[in-house]
C-alpha cells in the first residue's frame, strides 16, 4: 500500500514525492493503533445524524452517581418511607383503637391518640421503605448483570422480594410472596410503559 | 505551532498520516457505533432515554470492541512486519 502525496512536482529537490514504504506503514499502525489515549480536545465525532454533544467531565460524574444502584436503591427507599407513612396516617385514622384493651382509663387523651397515630405511620412507613429499598437494588442488580432492558427485570425482582418477604412466614408463603409479588410487579411496569 | 525545520516533503507526509489518522478514528467509530447499536439496542422500544441495561451493555461493548481492535490491529500489523522481513531476506 503506498501512497503519493500531492505535490508539485516542479518545485525544488527538497520537495520531491515521497512514497511511504511498507515498513513506515507498519510502524504508523503500531502507533495508531496501539496509541488509544487521546486528548479530549481532539476529538473527532462525525455528525452523520445529529449535533453533536459532549459531555464534561462535572456531567458524566453526576450522571455517574444518579444513575448508579446505591443512589437509586436510596431514592426508593425514600419514596417509599413517604409512600408508607401516608398510607399508615391513613389506615392510623381509620382503625384508631389499635391500644392495648386493659388500659381505657389510662388516657384517651389527643396526646395517646397522636402517639399511636405516628407509631403506626412509622411502622408502615419502615415496612414499605425496606420493601422499596430491598425491590430497587434487586433490580437494578439483576438489569446490571443481564445487561437488557425489559420486562423481566421487574419480575424477577418482584420474585425475589416477595420470597424474601414471605420467607419470614415460612417456605410455602415465601413461594406465594413471590409469586404474587412477581405478579403485581408485572402489573404495574405495564401499566406504567403503556402510559 | 511554528515547524522552522521540517521540510516540505516531511510536512506532507505529516499530514498524510493526520489524514490517515482521522479517517481510520472516524471509520472505527461509525462501525463501533453501528454494531454496539445492533448488539444492545432492541429494535422496538418506547421510550428515548437509555434503560440501565443498555447503558451496562453499551460499556461493555465498547470497551470490548476497543480491546479487540487494538489486540487484532498490532498482531496483524506484527504479522505484515514479519512478512516483510521474510520477504526482504528472500530477496536479498
Amino acid at each position: 500500500m503506498s501512497v503519493m502525496p500531492n505535490i508539485d512536482p516542479k518545485a525544488g529537490e527538497a520537495a520531491k514525492p515521497r512514497v511511504l514504504d511498507p515498513a513506515e506503514l507498519d510502524r504508523m499502525a503500531m502507533h495508531f493503533v496501539g496509541n488509544l489515549n487521546r486528548y479530549r480536545e481532539n476529538i473527532v465525532i462525525p455528525k452523520s445524524n445529529g449535533p453533536v454533544q459532549i459531555k464534561t467531565n462535572e456531567e458524566k460524574l453526576i450522571e455517574t452517581a444518579v444513575e448508579s444502584c446505591a443512589f437509586k436503591s436510596a431514592m426508593a427507599c425514600v419514596m417509599g418511607y413517604g409512600l408508607g407513612a401516608a398510607l399508615g396516617l391513613f389506615s392510623a385514622s381509620v382503625n384508631p383503637n389499635m391500644a392495648d384493651p386493659f388500659a381505657n382509663e389510662k388516657k384517651q387523651t389527643a396526646r395517646e391518640v397522636f402517639r399511636e397515630m405516628r407509631s403506626t405511620t412509622h411502622s408502615y412507613a419502615k415496612n414499605f421503605a425496606l420493601i422499596g429499598a430491598v425491590f430497587s437494588i434487586v433490580e437494578c442488580t439483576i438489569e446490571s448483570k443481564r445487561g437488557v432492558t425489559d420486562w423481566r427485570n421487574g419480575t424477577y425482582a418482584g420474585g425475589i422480594t416477595g420470597g424474601l418477604i414471605g420467607l419470614r412466614a415460612g417456605i410455602k408463603a415465601g413461594i406465594i410472596g413471590g409469586l404474587g409479588f412477581a405478579a403485581f410487579s408485572s402489573a404495574i411496569d405495564y401499566y406504567m410503559h403503556m402510559r | 505551532m511554528a515547524m522552522p525545520q521540517i521540510s516540505v516533503a516531511d510536512q506532507a507526509k505529516l499530514q498524510l498520516m493526520q489524514e490517515m489518522e482521522i479517517e481510520m478514528m472516524s471509520d472505527l467509530y461509525n462501525r463501533m457505533t453501528n454494531a454496539c447499536h445492533k448488539k444492545c439496542i432492541p429494535p422496538r422500544y418506547g421510550e428515548s432515554e437509555l434503560g440501565k441495561g443498555e447503558m451496562v451493555c453499551i460499556d461493555r461493548c465498547v470497551a470490548k470492541y476497543l480491546d479487540i481492535h487494538e489486540k487484532i490491529g498490532k498482531k496483524l500489523t506484527a504479522m505484515s512486519m514479519q512478512d516483510e522481513e521474510l520477504i526482504k531476506k528472500m530477496s536479498s
